[in-house]
């Protein structure tokens, strides 16, 4: 495997927003499967591609259903791409969720994401090479009042990212990982006056099909990489060393 | 190629092998090899992981959770080493998982000279002498050389000639650079012999696992090979404990599989678990019969432990020379053997001195001084680090590897109460130390006119070159094991890593534990 185009990208909650965009802004590149709960807005989805888009029907809290989707994706290339990006955003108070109400949101925010990298990661760590790229927020710094479960499971995701990569980053660095701030888009999670998701998607699918391990652990807002915080002990020893600042990367 | 596919572990416990062979590491995965090869079945028996072939670990020193460790291959546990006296724990770059460390290593294997096997008047070998001569080894240097697809150039200071080397592919300009600058300088550079097949978008892993079969180690040399044959099965996550003879055959094999104690049985057990387990596992092997553990009667098991000393120094070629990419494939062996002194062999590091190795030293050096004592030392440490790491960045790192003799008081011990411990007791000889001094007062000599610096002040011990704990030799008064690397009066037990070594000779040990796990592994068919 040489290329990312060379095999199958799955694109999770592909039946509306940004992930429909996500897998039409891939559908010209590459082979793309996309999950979702509803089947008739995933056949949208793949009647606006027209060709190379596969339609799963598949709960990405439902292991079961999430290996078979896979499974099916798998037969048609080896999974090189996955782009976890279904989530809900349901506006609740705390007061007004149940443990349960809460946990289902988790399930679907980080239990979804963890579903699904695991089902990839046995495509991409046979061959040492993929491409994962976590749609995230910055819900988890300043949570937002009726955010709360949302603003947990988010903020969990992240956290999932780096965990990730301590456990495979130094044994596969031909699995790209990073995480992914699409910027507010005019979608039903998002804001009525925020970005095109299509706009949007441009930008990841872009990052979704650049493979540079370098990429793994960095964060983009939108187009652009955000530079990690420096202690400031890494400060004083970048300016003891005179090490030039790295520039932030663009799409 | 995904995880090795084994038989039931019932039908293996069942059935009776040929050959059981303890590690995979070069010795056992080469042994294993010629032994499936030739025909006999064969089971390696594997303490850690399979590992999925796709992998890139490197060798990390700083990682130190046991799972996370054995699940990249790493040896898990520190090792407990008194050093002068003074009590360590340590993690060793040990390897701990299909390929044993040879899976991590630089894959320079270097051919000995024929003194560091042989005696004569003008060179008296400390021994008396190896139990086989380098003559007798040669055709077993050549088979490995093959085997391992060595890429090199002949030393053009030795006349015994190397039919099987392959010529290197042209240097990089770093190498191209240094090799003329050490020739200025009236040495006599060559291209290190270096086991790697160089497949196109070969990426030269040394210091970290290879994806492919490109690299070639206990693994892709040995153990891959022999499943191909059919005749070979993997048994991981295996741990050896003991052993167990009936008069002159060792019967069983005892091992810890998942929790579970299991005891296998083969005609021939081949003893490969590394220097430092090997006589662990004979030590642990007690009965009435044998109650200093199998072939131990003479009490040498364990002892005569040996290491390389490094003598790593940095080179700055100049600003000039405009040097990218560390150099990796050069060396010479001007300082071989001078001034009637057993030395060793030059290398330009095949390994990159990055931070991390930098900050390990010096912590090294703190641990040992009297810095120790004083709170955020430790941690300070890291701050020349950064900066050395920033130096190293445009200097050339050599390693010279000073031969080590064998001492008895130097030894692996063994602690009942913790068998599966590696655990022992070195102390750096003064004999060894008045040579440490002359190899670097000939180093410094070497690159007069260069600006050079040793990074090394402290004797320091390669722990990833351990060897001589069961040595081989004629006479059963002073060694563990015979010629045929069998412990003296048992017919079946046949030990292949760098235990057998009598001396640890003046290059890196890969070659002629390879060399000599073909010649044993050749005997036992014979015998058959």
């Amino acid at each position: 495997m040489n290329a990312l185009t060379d095999g199958c990208a799955i694109v999770t909650g592909a039946g509306g927003g940004l992930g429909r965009a996500l897998a039409l802004a891939l559908a010209p590149h590459m082979q793309v499967a996309g999950l979702g709960r509803r089947m008739a807005a995933l056949e949208e989805t793949e009647a606006l591609a027209g060709g190379n888009f596969l339609p799963l029907m598949a709960d990405v809290t439902d292991v079961v259903e999430v290996v078979q989707a896979f499974d099916t994706a798998r037969n048609i290339a080896p999974i090189t791409v996955l782009i976890n990006n279904a989530a809900i955003y349901p506006r609740r108070d705390f007061l007004d969720e149940s443990a349960a109400s809460f946990m289902a949101t988790v399930g679907i925010n980080l239990g979804g994401v963890v579903t699904c990298t695991r089902a990839a990661l046995s495509d991409m760590t046979a061959t040492g090479f993929g491409r994962i790229l976590n749609v995230a927020t910055f819900a988890d710094l300043h949570p937002l009042p009726a955010s709360s479960a949302y603003s947990v499971s988010k903020g969990a995701a992240r956290i999932f990212t780096r965990a990730l990569i301590a456990d495979i980053g130094d044994r596969f660095p031909g699995i790209v990982v990073n995480d992914w701030m699409p910027g507010m888009l005019a979608t039903d999670m998002g804001i009525a006056d925020g970005l095109e998701p299509a706009a949007a998607a441009k930008w990841g699918a872009k990052l979704a099909l650049w493979h540079d391990p370098s990429l793994t652990g960095t964060t983009w807002e939108m187009a652009a990489e955000i530079p990690p915080a420096r202690s400031l002990k890494r400060r004083i020893a970048d300016r003891v060393l005179m090490r030039p600042r790295a520039k932030p990367r663009q799409l | 190629m995904g995880r090795p596919i084994s038989e039931p572990l019932a039908d293996i416990i069942a059935r009776q092998w040929d050959v059981i062979v303890i590690g995979t590491g070069i010795g056992g995965g080469v042994a294993g090899r010629a032994l499936a090869e030739a025909g006999h079945s064969v089971l390696f028996v594997e303490m850690g992981r399979a590992g999925l072939r796709a992998e890139q670990t490197g060798l990390d020193i700083g990682m130190a959770d046991p799972v996370a460790r054995s699940v990249r291959g790493l040896w898990p546990d520190p090792v407990r080493a008194e050093v002068n006296g003074m009590a360590q724990e340590f993690f060793a770059p040990l390897g701990s998982g299909l390929g044993g460390s040879s899976v991590f290593y630089a894959a320079t294997l270097e051919r000995p000279e024929r003194h560091d096997l042989d005696d004569s008047p003008a060179r008296p070998h400390p021994t008396g002498g190896w139990p086989v001569s380098f003559t007798a080894m040669q055709p077993w240097f050549d088979a490995a050389t093959a085997m391992f697809a060595l890429h090199g150039e002949p030393d053009p200071l030795s006349d015994i000639p190397h039919p099987a080397l392959i010529a290197p592919p042209p240097p990089q300009p770093g190498d191209a650079m240094i090799m003329a600058r050490l020739a200025q300088n009236g040495l006599n550079p060559y291209r290190l012999h270096t086991a790697l097949r160089y497949l196109e978008g070969c990426a030269e892993c040394l210091g970290h696992k290879c994806p492919r079969a490109c690299k070639m180690d206990g693994r892709s040399a040995g153990v891959e090979p022999a499943l191909a044959t059919g005749r070979a099965h993997l048994l991981t996550d295996c741990a050896v404990t003991h052993l167990a003879r009936d008069g002159a055959r060792v019967t069983r094999v005892f091992a810890q599989k998942g929790g579970e104690a299991i005891t296998l049985s083969a005609r021939h057990i081949v003893l490969a678990a590394g220097a430092l387990s090997s006589p662990r596992l004979l030590l642990a092997s007690r009965s009435e019969a044998d109650p200093g553990g199998i072939g131990n009667a003479g009490g040498l098991v364990g002892r005569n432990l040996m290491f390389h000393l490094n003598e790593i120094f940095a080179l700055w070629p100049g600003r000039a020379a405009g040097f990218a990419g560390p150099s990796k494939s050069v060396g010479f062996r001007d300082l071989y053997f001078a001034e009637n002194q057993r030395l060793g062999m030059v290398q330009a590091m095949g390994v990159d001195v990055g931070y991390g190795e930098i900050v390990h030293h010096l912590r090294g050096r703190v641990a040992g001084s009297w810095l120790r004592h004083i709170p955020g030392a430790m941690d300070a440490t890291r701050i020349p680090a950064a900066v050395g790491a920033k130096l190293m960045g445009q200097a050339k790192v050599f390693v010279g590897l000073l031969e080590d003799l064998p001492y008895a008081e130097n030894r692996v011990t063994h602690d009942p109460d913790h068998p599966a411990r590696i655990a022992m007791s070195y102390r750096i000889a003064p004999e060894l130390l008045a040579r440490r001094k002359i190899f670097r007062r000939l180093i410094r000599r070497a690159f007069r006119g260069q600006r050079t610096a040793f990074l090394t002040h402290r004797p320091e011990p390669n722990f990833g070159h351990p060897c001589g704990t069961l040595a081989m030799g004629r006479d059963p008064a002073k060694s563990v094991l015979d010629a045929s690397c069998r412990p003296h009066g048992i017919d079946n037990l046949w030990v292949t890593d760098a235990s057998v070594f009598p001396t640890s000779m003046g290059v890196n040990p890969s070659l002629t534990i390879a060399a000599n796990a073909l010649r044993v592994a050749a005997t036992l068919t014979e015998e058959k």
